[in-house]
C-alpha cells in the first residue's frame, strides 16, 4: 500500500464520522471541509508519527502541510523518504 | 522501565523543598484579603530559576530537560502552600514553551531571557467570553494592515493577565478558512496602544493568581510578532497544551502529596472513642485513596513528561493526565477537609484553601468534560 493509501484509510475511517460516503481523493481540501479539526490533527499526527516513524514538529507542523492526502504525503515522504508498497 | 529519580533530580527535588519551606513562607491570607500579587515570592522564584529550568542555556536557562522540570514543579506544588503562585510560574514556563517551540530566533532573542530571569511576566490568551471549551471558535480577529497587524476582540480569565508585559494572543487571521488553518498567535506588550489590561476578578480560590480581561481595541502591533506562521495558531495550540495538560498537574500532585501527609499526621492524632481516628476504616480509606492517586497520577505524568522531552506526541496521556490528576486533586482535598472534621473547614488550618484552589483545576487547560471528549476522540469514538 502506497503512503496516500495507508494515510486515505485512516483518514476515511478515524476521521470522517460514519465513514465516507464519496472516495476522498488526494488533492480534497481536508481543513477547508472540517474533515481535520482541532481533535481530527492530533489523531492524525499521533497515526503519521507512528506509522511512519517520523517526529513532526516546530515549522512542520503548518496547516499547509495537512490541507489534502497529497501534502499530508508529501511531508512524509520529504521527512524520511518513506514508501511501503504492499 | 526505571521510576528511579536520577541523581540529579533528586537533588533538584530537594533544593526547591528547601527553598519553598524557607522562602516561599509568605502570610497567603494577607494576600488572599487584599488580591495583590507576592512579587517578593516570585522574584525569590525568579532568582532560584525555577521559570528558567527547561530552557536552552543561550537563553539564559538551565537546560535541564522536560522531566526534570516535571520534578520541579512536583516538588514546588508539595512544599509551596501558595498555589495561585505555582500556576502563574507555570504559565510562565509554559509561555517560555510556546516561543521555544514556534518562535523564530529574533523572538527567542528577546522573550525567552526575560522569562528565563522573571524580569517580565507572560500570559496566554486563549479563552473569550463567549468562547471556553470550544476555544478555536474564538471572535477577535488579527487583520493584516501593511506591516502591521491590527487586533479587536477581548479574552478573558487570563492567567497573569492584568499583570503580564506580554501576552500571547491567538486570533483570527483569516475568517474565510476553518479554525484550524484561520487562526494564528502573535505577541502582544503592555502599552501597546489600544490594548488595555482589566482590573483582575474575584475567586473562588487561586487568590494570588490574578486573573483578568485582556481587550483589544484597534490594537496594532509589528507583523515580526507573529508567533509562528500566518495560520499556524490552530497547531500551536494543540501541541501547547500537551505540554501544560502536563506540567500543571505534576504541580498539582505534590500538592496531593502535601495534602496527604497532613491528613496521614492529622488522623493519627486526633482521637475519637478512644481510638485514632485513623484506625476506623472509613477514615483511612479516604487516605489510601489519595494514596493510591498520588501513584498512579505519578506515572502517567512522568510518562507524558518523558515523551514530551523526547519530541513525541502525547496527545492522549497529556489529556488523561489533565482529567486523571485534576479529579484526584479535587477528591483528595474534600476528604482532607472531611478527615479533619470542624478544623478541615476552618481557614487557620488552610485546609479549606487547598480545596477551593482545586476546583478550577477541572476546568483550566479544557475542562474534564472535554479531556473525556478528546480521549473518546482519539480512540476511534
Ligand atoms: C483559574 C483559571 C485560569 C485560567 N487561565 C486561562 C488562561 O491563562 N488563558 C486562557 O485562555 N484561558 C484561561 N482560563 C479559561 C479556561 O480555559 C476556560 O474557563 C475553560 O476552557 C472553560 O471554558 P468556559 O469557561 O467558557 O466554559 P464553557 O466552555 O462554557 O463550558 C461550560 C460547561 O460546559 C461543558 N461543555 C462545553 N462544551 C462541551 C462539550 N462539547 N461536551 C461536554 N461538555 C461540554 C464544560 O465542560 C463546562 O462544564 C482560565 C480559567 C480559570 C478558571
Amino acid at each position: 500500500m502506497s503512503v496516500n493509501e495507508m494515510i486515505k484509510q485512516f483518514i476515511s475511517s478515524e476521521l470522517i464520522p460514519e465513514g465516507s460516503e464519496v472516495p476522498l481523493t488526494d488533492t480534497d481540501h481536508l481543513i477547508d471541509s472540517g474533515i481535520i479539526d482541532s481533535f481530527g490533527i492530533m489523531s492524525l499526527l499521533g497515526f503519521l508519527e507512528e506509522k511512519f516513524s517520523v517526529q513532526i514538529s516546530g515549522d512542520d507542523l503548518i496547516p499547509e502541510n495537512f490541507e489534502s492526502i497529497a501534502t499530508i504525503s508529501a511531508l512524509i515522504l520529504e521527512k524520511n523518504g518513506y514508501q511501503l508498497e504492499v | 522501565m526505571d521510576f528511579r529519580l536520577t541523581e540529579e533530580q533528586v537533588s533538584l527535588r530537594e533544593s526547591i523543598i528547601r527553598f519553598a519551606r524557607s522562602e516561599l513562607s509568605h502570610d497567603i491570607r494577607s494576600f488572599e484579603t487584599n488580591g495583590s500579587f507576592p512579587w517578593d515570592a516570585w522574584r525569590k522564584c525568579a532568582e532560584m530559576q525555577i521559570m528558567a529550568l527547561p530552557f536552552p542555556e543561550r537563553y539564559g536557562g538551565c537546560g535541564a530537560d522536560f522531566l526534570s522540570t516535571v520534578h520541579a514543579m512536583q516538588a514546588l506544588g508539595y512544599a509551596c502552600r501558595d498555589a495561585g503562585l505555582v500556576h502563574a510560574i507555570g504559565t510562565q514556563i509554559l509561555c517560555g514553551l510556546q516561543i521555544l517551540l514556534f518562535g523564530g530566533e529574533e523572538i527567542k532573542d528577546k522573550y525567552l531571557p526575560l522569562i528565563c530571569r522573571g524580569e517580565k511576566v507572560f500570559a496566554q490568551a486563549i479563552t473569550e467570553p463567549a468562547s471556553g471549551s470550544d476555544a478555536l471558535s474564538m471572535a477577535t480577529r488579527a487583520e493584516r494592515q501593511g506591516e502591521s497587524y491590527v487586533i479587536n476582540g477581548s479574552k478573558i480569565f487570563i492567567s497573569n493577565g492584568p499583570i503580564a508585559d506580554a501576552v500571547i494572543v491567538f486570533a483570527v487571521t483569516n475568517s474565510e478558512k476553518k479554525a484550524l488553518g484561520g487562526i494564528s498567535c502573535c505577541i502582544v506588550e503592555k502599552g501597546t496602544p489600544g490594548f488595555k489590561q482589566c482590573k483582575p476578578f474575584e475567586k473562588m480560590g487561586l487568590t494570588t493568581l490574578l486573573n483578568g480581561e485582556l481587550v483589544f481595541e484597534n490594537c496594532m502591533i509589528p507583523l515580526e510578532r507573529m508567533l509562528g506562521k500566518e495560520g499556524q495558531g490552530g497547531i500551536i495550540f494543540s501541541e501547547s497544551m500537551e505540554w501544560e495538560r502536563t506540567l500543571l498537574p505534576a504541580a498539582h500532585i505534590g500538592t496531593m502529596e502535601r495534602v496527604c501527609e497532613t491528613s496521614v499526621k492529622y488522623v493519627k492524632e486526633r482521637s475519637a472513642f478512644g481510638k485514632s481516628i485513623g484506625s476506623y476504616q472509613s477514615v483511612a480509606n479516604k487516605i489510601a485513596d489519595m494514596k493510591m492517586n498520588i501513584e498512579l497520577g505519578k506515572l502517567i505524568v512522568w510518562k507524558a513528561a518523558m515523551l514530551k522531552g523526547q519530541g513525541k506526541r502525547a496527545s492522549l496521556e497529556s489529556s488523561v493526565c489533565k482529567l486523571f490528576v485534576s479529579e484526584s486533586l479535587k477528591k483528595a482535598c474534600l476528604d482532607a477537609v472531611q478527615v479533619h472534621g470542624g478544623y478541615g473547614y476552618m481557614t487557620e488550618y488552610e485546609i479549606e484553601r487547598d480545596l477551593r484552589d482545586s476546583i478550577a483545576s477541572t476546568i483550566y487547560s479544557g475542562t474534564t468534560e472535554m479531556q473525556q471528549n478528546i480521549i473518546s476522540r482519539l480512540m476511534g469514538l
